[in-house]
């Protein structure tokens, strides 16, 4: 459980705070929402209304993630959100083909909802539509993504933010600056087993006290990629699940937790974390909780 | 066919060393038949592609580049090796008209690209899910039977040591230091 020298940003969306010194505030959780197949729009609701419950009860601050594959499913997936998410509630949208995000980011200034918006994500690969697009349709909050091809050790993910590591002309922080984005979460970029898995998660102190930014990462994909746990069933869900305390332990303020559908075992797992966590940092650091941590709502 | 780095790395299953065919899996729920040499899924532009690339290359029995299944969305990662085989790499490494996200060769020399390009012949069948009419293409090229193309060729070697010593007192990363209870602060500060 680390402290921080330098500043540690803040950053609000909507009425969630992302960031600070460990302990301060709950780690955000996304949800990830329509991975596979069709969009299920009936299963989500229920299974939004449950993530939101939960996170009444635990504190911790939950942000649906809506993956979109597909041109025809940007505007229902959008109606999909204003009509079901509570006012004003911030989402992230997820989209890899660049023509996509570049539709999507125009829908969502057309609806006017580019405020509540995190996009999801700025990495390497951004081409120029993209630049235009994104300067254009500007979105409130960014994710940013420290993958580094060439080198996936912290240094390298140091790289590609600072500097772009040779494959672009500017680092991405800049870029994203230049875009228009102030907020930014660093996504310290989990990759597959072999592939120095562990050093997105060594990651996170080292990112956040070079740069007093938010930093998280999505931990369980490295759990998702892991085969070898297709012999032991039982454990799956739960390695799945408990490999997001990593990101509080390091220091991280949020998890991109995969499918919607864990938050029953995600959001317990991390509160009962983030308390651990609030609890030294209180103690040797003086860092309080924020009113609505879960060591305040969980510990009576 | 015989070699300790062979397969190097990532996520397979070899069925006949000395097999002339490889199949890549992209979208599609497929299990070749042992004939093969070796088969397995592609999942990203940059990393997965290298892994492809460095496999084929340790082994010179492999002739054949069988890829079958819908390209992965949004990374493209079938018509990205498909363009990395036709076109190679530019001087950033971005794999020439690759349409993927980020398709980006970091981890492979040029040389063991060009060996790559020259050891094997792509049969792309993006887009086809037919079981059958994909089993009996492996069947057709197999038949073929074509030489070994010459020794294997190691495009990457696993570090099985690091170096660690009593002195080191980097606690997580060169670049801070933590004290004893937690507090981080930027290395020389």
């Amino acid at each position: 459980m680390f402290s921080f020298t330098k500043k540690q940003e803040i950053f609000d969306i909507s009425g969630i705070e992302i960031g600070g010194q460990p302990g301060r505030y709950p780690t955000v959780l996304f949800g990830g929402v329509f991975f596979k197949g069709e969009p299920d729009f009936e299963r989500t609701r229920r299974h939004l209304q449950k993530m939101l419950t939960l996170s009444k009860k635990t504190g911790n601050p939950v942000i649906p993630d809506f993956f979109i594959r597909k041109d025809e499913y940007i505007e229902e997936i959008i109606t999909f959100i204003e009509k079901t998410l509570p006012k004003n509630h911030p989402f992230s949208i997820d989209i890899i083909e660049p023509s996509i995000k570049i539709k999507t980011l125009e829908y969502l200034h057309k609806k006017n909802l580019l405020p509540r918006t995190i996009y999801n994500s700025i990495h390497i690969g951004i081409t120029d539509e993209e630049r235009e697009a994104l300067k254009k349709y500007t979105p409130e909050m960014a994710i940013i993504v420290a993958f580094n091809p060439k080198d996936k050790s912290p240094d390298g993910k140091v790289e590609v933010l600072e500097n772009g590591a040779h494959l672009l002309d500017i680092g991405l922080l800049e870029l994203s600056k230049k875009l228009g984005i102030e907020k930014i979460l660093v996504d310290t970029a989990a990759l597959a087993p072999g592939e120095n898995s562990g050093a997105s998660i060594a990651a996170l102190p080292v990112i956040k006290e070079e740069y007093g930014l938010p930093v998280g990462c999505a931990i369980h994909n490295v759990v998702e990629k892991s085969k070898w746990l297709n012999d032991f069933e039982s454990a799956r869900k739960i390695v799945d699940s408990s490999s997001n305390i990593n990101i509080p332990v390091f220091g991280g303020n949020y998890a991109i937790f995969g499918p919607i559908e864990n938050a029953d075992m995600v959001l317990p797992i991390i509160a009962w974390q983030d308390i651990l966590v609030s609890e030294y940092t209180e103690n040797y650091f003086g860092i309080s909780p924020v009113e609505f941590h879960p060591r305040r709502k969980l510990l009576q | 066919m015989e070699n300790e780095y062979y397969p190097w790395g990532g996520e397979f299953t070899v069925c006949s060393p000395n097999g002339c065919v490889a199949v890549v899996l992209l979208t599609i729920k497929y299990t070749p038949p042992d004939n093969v040499a070796i088969y397995g899924p592609l999942k990203t532009e940059n990393i997965g592609v290298e892994k492809i690339v460095a496999n084929v290359i340790s082994n010179p029995y492999i002739r054949y580049l069988i890829i079958c299944g819908d390209d992965i969305r949004g990374h493209r990662s079938g018509t990205s090796l498909v363009a990395l085989y036709k076109n190679g790499i530019d001087q950033q490494h971005k794999i020439i008209q690759a349409l993927g996200a980020i398709p980006y060769i970091e981890n492979l020399k040029e040389k063991a690209i060009e060996r790559f390009r020259n050891q094997v012949e792509i049969v792309n069948l993006i887009g086809i899910k037919d079981n059958d009419k994909i089993d009996e293409i492996i069947n057709e090229y197999t038949a073929r039977s074509p030489p070994c193309f010459g020794e294997p060729y190691i495009a990457i070697r696993i570090k099985t040591t690091a170096n660690v010593n009593l002195d080191d007192k980097r606690a997580l990363h060169s670049k801070i230091v933590v004290n004893y209870m937690g507090k981080v602060k930027k290395r020389g500060k």
